[in-house]
């Protein structure tokens, strides 16, 4: 009976996609792209009115409107694709995955109709000591502080044949004490709030935080609610932030290599 | 959509009582409103002798009589009832709190309205204590070992033997029937897809139909059919991963990868012709927002069809492994009798004799064309609930591969009254089980939206099929059942 599934397996063609074809890639994740050159003051207005979070808002008040999307905040639900008359498309790629909170943020000048550059993203200083001390090593404790379990689904993908995460010699573990990394989604719970905070101290140093998702990066649809603190960052320090609703197992991906600074 | 279901609004609770006394009703859930005064309004539904869903209703001015002491499947919802609406039951047998932790003061209760700031408390909550000569206790959790959500598990065991098994959940509880209060009818589908996100298109589908039911919006044809493919394939993607996960628990480690895989290849399909890993923004009041072209049809129930066969063939091999079968067999047992006490609903109650899924008897859309056979056993253990899903999953495949080659043409999408009013319910079969949506409409806005969710029912059933296994084996029962933390706690 081994001997079959053996044999199966071994006759099965490969699944296994190559690591430059998930780098970057945002297939199926829905997050939008926006088209600086085809933006105008009325099509902000509507697909900014189309939000049903704030990530899309705009600033009208001074000398030049500004649009800006705040990644963080986005639950990819495509209203904006919809009002925004070409001007606002599915990203094919994306790459702000793994960054500090403020590199979240895309903005648009509407008079220049162009993207104002943002700074370089400034390197996360515990990942330095991380691969210093520990090459290609690198062991995540996952912890769900109060997600819907979408983002899990996806985490759990990223241990599938087709993305291996473990030829990166990156696995998961069961206890934060063995982990170099916590990988926390959701709003953080009011209920989960402790536990988190106890996950975070029983990490030793060098340690790393990645907030996962729109509720981990912002709380989310849930920000605000009784029930809730919010953000991942409302009771643990953030190293980096990979949105997403849920992000796909290639942003978790380009995510946690990028927080490494591994690509 | 639920257009058979019979409503009593006045002096409704004593006669929902009264007939959960009965057997054949069975307590399919218990919620709480506000009536425009203000006074809060108690809802039972139950499922009566003749399968049909019977709504009732009374307004409560002071303690209400506990159903929990007629049924123990009520006393989660009436523990519920407490900590949102601060109605006692009386005569409850347990009544500590719930949803709220310690950390919430005992005297705010949300639905009735929330104070600026709540103060962080520390009350106190007591576990069953189990005593005797060599009992040990055993905690676990909130966060588990593997990539998994939380809650807290309390054992007592003697030596490797279980002698009682106490849950304490709601570590994910997010007040989401609160976030539903005032969301546009439209924009409510986004808080129904992050209710329990695998089980994302169901619920986005049963909250669709409550609200269509509510404001009596049509659904073209075609997008009831789009919306059955997309359940069922639903329904493969969680019983494929059930069967490779509960593997992976036996130590079985090849066919539990072979597993992720074939999901893999259903959600790259789904990409591919939906544009959605998890179909998610698929469903709104009204329809469905996508298209399928025929060619996409048929591309996309040829990757149902292939990921299908693998899975037959996989589910026989670990079958017919006897070390599978060892840990399978008898291990876990939640019998007929237990199973329908505590209302059990999905897999869990099929496996325990229990013949209730929703496509059959409460059929809604495009289930209302087509006949479903339902996979049941008697033996209630983990082998009998692998083998439902393992069935199930071969049934679903036909269903939504019909559902692809036949979607009737039309539009996908009605418009939307811009200020439909009204109630209304609606159940699907979600891969957990029987999932109800009942939502209060006023001018687009919803008032009140109270979600039955099968885990919230299924999980009180899980401790019940624990005494006398070894707690090692915990795990592989558990995930047997595989119940949504965040579906219960919500």
């Amino acid at each position: 009976m081994i001997g079959d599934i053996a044999k199966q397996s071994l006759q099965s063609p490969r699944v296994l996609i190559p690591v430059e074809d998930l780098l970057g890639n945002a297939r199926g994740s829905r997050i939008p792209d926006v088209c600086g050159e085809s933006l105008s003051i009325e099509i902000a207005r509507r697909i900014v009115d189309a939000c049903p979070t704030s990530a899309l808002t705009l600033a009208e008040s001074g000398s030049a409107p500004e649009l800006a999307l705040n990644y963080g905040e986005c639950i990819a639900c495509q209203r904006c694709v919809q009002a925004g008359d070409g001007a606002v498309r599915m990203a094919a790629n994306f790459t702000l995955c793994g960054v500090r909170k403020h590199s979240l943020i895309r903005r648009w000048n509407l008079t220049t109709r162009t993207e104002i550059p943002q700074d370089d993203p400034v390197a996360v200083d515990a990942a330095r000591a991380i691969r210093e001390l520990l090459k290609r090593a690198l062991n995540i404790r996952q912890v769900d502080a109060g997600s819907c379990n979408g983002c899990e689904a996806e985490i759990v993908a990223l241990n599938n044949p087709y993305y291996d995460l473990e030829r990166f010699g990156i696995h998961f573990v069961a206890s934060p004490k063995h982990a170099d990394m916590l990988l926390v989604t959701g709003p953080v719970t009011r209920n989960m709030a402790e536990a988190v905070k106890h996950a975070y101290e029983a990490t030793p140093s060098p340690k790393l935080v990645v907030a996962v998702g729109a509720c981990g990066c912002s709380g989310g649809i849930f920000a605000g609610n009784y029930a809730v603190t919010g953000a991942v960052d409302s009771v643990i320090p953030v190293d980096t932030y990979i949105p997403g609703c849920p992000p796909t197992p290639a942003m978790l991906l380009t995510g946690i290599l990028q927080t490494l600074q591994r690509r | 959509m639920t257009s058979s279901v019979q409503q009593e609004r006045e002096a409704g609770m004593q006669r929902a009582l009264d007939l959960l006394g009965q057997t054949n009703t069975r307590l399919v859930s218990i919620f709480g409103s506000k009536d425009e005064d203000g006074t809060a309004r108690v809802h039972y539904i139950l499922e009566t002798s003749d399968r049909e869903y019977r709504i009732f209703s009374g307004r409560v001015t002071g303690p209400i009589s506990s159903a929990t002491a007629i049924t123990p499947a009520a006393a989660w919802y009436e523990r519920e009832l407490q900590d949102q609406y601060g109605i006692r039951c009386e005569g409850h047998p347990d009544p500590r709190p719930l949803l709220l932790h310690e950390n919430w003061p005992g005297e705010v209760h949300p639905m009735n309205g929330m104070p600026k700031e709540v103060p962080w408390t520390n009350r106190e909550y007591r576990f069953l204590r189990v005593q005797g000569e060599g009992v040990c206790e055993v905690p676990v959790g909130p966060i588990h070992a593997g990539i998994i959500e939380p809650g807290h598990f309390r054992f007592s065991v003697v030596g490797d033997t279980v002698l009682h098994l106490e849950l304490r959940h709601f570590y994910t509880h997010k007040g989401t029937e609160k976030l539903f209060e005032g969301s546009p009818a439209l924009n409510g589908v986004m808080i129904a897809e992050s209710v329990s996100g695998d089980n994302c298109f169901a619920h986005a589908v049963a909250y669709c139909q409550a609200v269509e039911t509510a404001c009596g919006i049509p659904v073209p044809p075609r997008a009831q059919a789009i919306r059955l493919a997309g359940m069922e394939l639903e329904r493969i993607l969680a019983h494929v991963a059930d069967v490779g996960a509960l593997c992976g628990d036996v130590g079985f480690t090849v066919p539990a990868a072979y597993n992720a895989r074939i999901k893999e290849s259903l959600l790259q399909a789904s990409t591919q012709y939906m544009g959605t890993r998890f179909w998610r923004g698929i469903a709104v009041p009204g329809g469905v927002t996508r298209d399928l072209t025929a060619t996409d049809a048929h591309k996309l129930a040829h990757a149902i069809a292939e990921a299908s066969r693998d899975f037959v063939e996989l589910a026989q091999m670990i079958l017919n492994t006897p070390s599978v079968l060892n840990r399978f067999e008898s291990t876990g047992i939640l019998n007929t009798e237990t199973a329908r006490r505590m209302a059990v609903v999905g897999p869990a109650a099929r496996a325990s004799g229990v013949k209730i899924d929703v496509r059959k008897d409460h059929p809604t859309g495009r289930y209302r064309h087509v006949n479903v056979e339902i996979s049941h056993y008697k033996q209630g253990d983990v082998l009998a609930r692998a083998r439902v899903r393992i069935d199930e999953a071969a049934t679903a495949t036909r269903l939504a591969i019909d559902a692809l080659r036949d979607i009737p043409t039309g539009s996908i999408r009605s418009a939307l009254p811009s200020a439909g009013s009204g109630e209304g319910m609606s159940a699907v079969e979600s891969p957990r089980g029987e999932l109800l949506y009942w939502v209060r409409v006023r001018s687009g806005n919803i008032e009140r939206c109270h979600i039955k969710s099968p885990s919230f029912q299924n999980w009180p059933a899980l401790p019940l099929a624990m005494p006398d296994n070894i707690i090692a084996d915990f795990p592989l029962i558990n995930k047997s059942f595989n119940l949504s933390y965040s579906g219960c706690d919500r």
